[in-house]
């Protein structure tokens, strides 16, 4: 039965990788312009935008280099920037360190302190605590990064002076630039993952099983972290799944607003300079990415909800 | 004989100026069993939970309640809701006592294979082992009073019989066993002292009385059918053949009682004929006319002429929305009635099937919420109604009500039931015709007509 489950599960990743593919493709095929153009220059010429083109290939049919792009792939090569020559391997490289650094800082931080703030609020619901986490969390929910980010930034970095506004100067130089950073990513996350811990606690709280088990005389910390918290972990789990899919692949925004070089910026210079090979090596990287991390969070999910199916 | 070890006296519970209990005495010993015995909504369950130190919210409680402290075990209706889901058996009793003690209190719960037990999540147990764990964790806890509500409810009779000899087997070790239960059989069968409730109220107490008996059925006469299955074979989601070759008709104002074992197929014939499942090859027609496999792909008429009312009325029911808007919407979307005349029908149908109107459905009891999915049912105006063992979980009374309700039905308007029970009194009542669904040798069943009287 749960084998059969792990497998069904496996195939459906598989199939949700393929069609990923196609779709990386797709989409960075529908790119307004061509790396052509933007390699042209200022002053695009037409006919030196077409030797540019069938220098890179780009005249051959879409098809053929799918399947030329899709071959390379599977032997672990993502190709080579059209720009620079460079192989697209070398740009994840340079952004994976900053990327994964503040992707760690955060989850280290992001997991204690949703889970206290959640469990915490479900104490008592309706109490005056419950009440404050709760419409605390709902409003820093509603603050979109980038306001949160430059709120954060004038108040702390340029008005205070107590923080570095930028990375510029690197973050080796000064481990002090992540702070900022890492709060603007922590702020949202926080509030939903404590909120559904919240929610789950209370549902879960109010369930026979935890009746029994405080008629039975189990102590109230058990009861709350080994019986009540397991019940309330598979929603939470699975928005922290999303949650770590945005911190690998997606703080475009929180990156630029500190000039941190993570995969974000690298990702954004690319679509810039029209760079299709990078754009797809980093858009496959992601979405595989993505397929793993919620597989990942399935299966923690199956762990505590074991009654789950899989839905078609 | 010994000194009570449950002492109830004069117990008044009252919650928002409804009297719950109104003046309770009980008392129950070592080795002794005391049940109590009542409709539901009679006070049993909250008397029960008065054992355990337990009240609804903002109750005023007057009288005394003796129990040795720590020392009173509950086994709930539904066995399967104080087992954490997302907790191993062994996890859940390890934390009452050592690996020895517990594989004692499951040896004592009759529960074979400890080990087997220990590693499996809750869902993975059977009903009957379900419940056996929620004794062993009473045992395991030291009770020496154990609380036991509607323990046979919904079970077949095999598995029933073996509860009972169970039960039994702890009680002559010492305990005491207190039953809240309106199974008549089994009360009579294993308790030394019944306190009968009403209202709250104690009306009887003392040694086994008099059981009252159940209304007459009438006499049927063939008509044309208004549902056929043919060759019905199903199997369960996971490939395993649940039914094998089933034909059965079913006329207009006829009755034809399913049974079987647990496991022999009857519900999955039912939700085949509901559309509910829709794996299976042969063919069910209504009105001659072949009926699509499933709900989706059926018209509003076909939908309403099949309706089909479950075990566990109150996981059938929203618990957030009240009850007769419940049913109201069931006349809107399957009568195509307006709201207002929806409303009017639902009252009236639920009124005449003894349900409060108003309330949700945490404020009706197990035979309100029954008679209230039946009327949701049957404000479609069916031809078929599908019962899936609608009175197993109910009082002596409430049973009564919807067994001589769907009677009345079935002659004035020749509505067709399929009656799927092990209630061999309710089929006598009701059935013209029994189909009993027999697991046959390649591990499906396969139905045969045994009595068309």
């Amino acid at each position: 039965m749960t084998r059969s489950w792990l497998g069904r599960r496996l195939l459906l990743g598989v199939a949700q990788s393929a069609a990923v593919l196609v779709l990386v493709f797709v989409l960075t095929e529908a790119l307004p312009g061509d790396a052509a153009v933007a390699l042209a220059g200022d002053n695009p010429d037409p006919e030196r935008i077409a030797l540019i083109r069938s220098a890179m290939e780009l005249d051959r049919p879409a098809l053929e280099r799918f399947l030329g792009w899709l071959g390379e792939l599977l032997h672990g090569d993502l190709g080579r920037s059209l720009v620079t020559g460079r192989p697209v391997s070398g740009y994840l490289a340079d952004g994976l360190g900053v990327t994964l650094l503040l992707a760690a800082l955060t989850l280290a931080l992001l997991v204690p302190l949703a889970l206290w703030l959640g469990m915490l609020a479900a104490r008592r619901e309706g109490s005056r605590l419950d009440r404050l986490i709760s419409s605390a969390t709902l409003a820093v929910y509603a603050a979109p990064e980038f306001a949160l980010g430059m709120l954060l930034s004038t108040v702390l970095a340029l008005r205070l002076g107590w923080l570095p506004p930028t990375a510029v100067g690197g973050v080796a130089a000064d481990p002090a630039v992540l702070v900022l950073p890492v709060l603007v990513l922590l702020a949202r996350p926080v509030c939903s993952i404590s909120r559904l811990v919240r929610a789950g606690m209370i549902e879960a709280l109010a369930r026979p099983y935890v009746a029994q088990a405080r008629r039975y005389g189990v102590p109230e910390w058990r009861v709350r972290w080994l019986h009540a918290l397991p019940n309330a972990l598979a929603p939470a789990a699975q928005q922290l799944a999303r949650t770590c899919d945005w911190l690998l692949c997606g703080v475009v925004v929180v990156e630029a607003l500190f000039v941190l070089p993570g995969l974000g910026s690298v990702l954004l210079d690319a679509v810039a300079a029209r760079d299709v090979p990078v754009v797809q090596g980093l858009a496959v990287v992601f979405a595989l990415l993505t397929v793993v991390l919620n597989l990942g969070a399935d299966l923690v999910a199956r762990r505590f909800a074991p009654r789950t199916e899989l839905t078609r | 004989m010994t000194a009570p070890l449950v002492q109830v006296t004069d117990l008044r519970v009252e919650v928002g100026g409804r009297t719950l209990l109104d003046g309770v005495h009980l008392r129950a010993y070592p080795g002794r069993v005391t049940a109590l015995l009542g409709a539901s909504g009679c006070g049993k369950t909250t008397t029960g939970l008065a054992l355990l130190g337990e009240y609804p919210e903002g109750a005023k409680v007057s009288g005394t309640v003796l129990t040795p402290a720590g020392a009173v075990g509950y086994v709930p209706q539904h066995p399967a809701t104080v087992l954490n889901p997302a907790r191993r058996i062994g996890a859940l009793l390890g934390e009452l006592g050592p690996r020895s003690a517990v594989e004692d209190a499951l040896r004592r719960a009759r529960l074979d294979d400890p080990a087997a037990v220990l590693r499996r999540f809750p869902h993975q147990l059977s009903g009957g082992q379900q419940q056996r764990v929620v004794i062993a964790q009473a045992l395991l806890f030291g009770a020496r009073v154990l609380v036991a509500d509607e323990p046979t409810t919904g079970q077949d009779p095999e598995t029933k019989r073996h509860l009972v000899t169970e039960l039994a087997a702890l009680v002559r070790d010492g305990l005491a066993l207190v039953l809240l239960s309106h199974d008549l059989d089994v009360v009579r069968e294993l308790a030394d002292e019944v306190v009968m409730l009403r209202g709250g109220r104690v009306v009887r107490a003392g040694a086994w009385d008099e059981v009252p008996a159940v209304s007459p059925r009438r006499s049927a006469e063939p008509t044309a059918p208004v549902l056929a299955a043919r060759h019905l074979t199903a199997r369960h989601p996971g490939g395993a053949l649940a039914l094998a070759d089933v034909t059965l008709t079913l006329g207009a104002g006829e009755c034809l009682a399913l049974t079987g074992r647990s496991g022999s197929g009857k519900t999955t014939l039912g939700r085949c004929l509901a559309g509910l499942h829709s794996a299976y090859q042969g063919t069910v027609t209504l009105d001659g006319r072949p009926l699509p496999r499933s709900l989706r792909s059926r018209s509003r008429a076909e939908l309403a002429a099949v309706q089909y009312v479950f075990q566990d009325a109150r996981a059938a029911f929203d618990e957030r929305r009240p009850v007769a808007g419940q049913v109201a919407r069931a006349a809107v979307r399957l009568g195509g009635l307006g709201p207002a005349e929806a409303d009017g029908a639902a009252a009236r149908l639920l009124a005449e099937l003894g349900v409060p109107t108003t309330g949700r459905p945490a404020e009706l009891s197990g035979g309100e919420l029954q008679r209230a999915a039946l009327a949701r049912a049957l404000v479609a105006n069916p031809r078929v109604l599908v019962c899936d063992e609608i009175t197993s979980g109910l009082d002596a009374l409430s049973r009564r009500l919807i067994l001589d309700h769907l009677a009345g039905l079935r002659d004035r308007t020749g509505l067709a039931l399929l009656l799927i029970t092990h209630d061999r009194a309710a089929a006598d009542i009701l059935a013209d015709r029994t189909l009993d669904l027999q697991t046959v040798p390649s591990g499906g069943v396969s139905g045969s007509l045994s009595t068309a009287r």
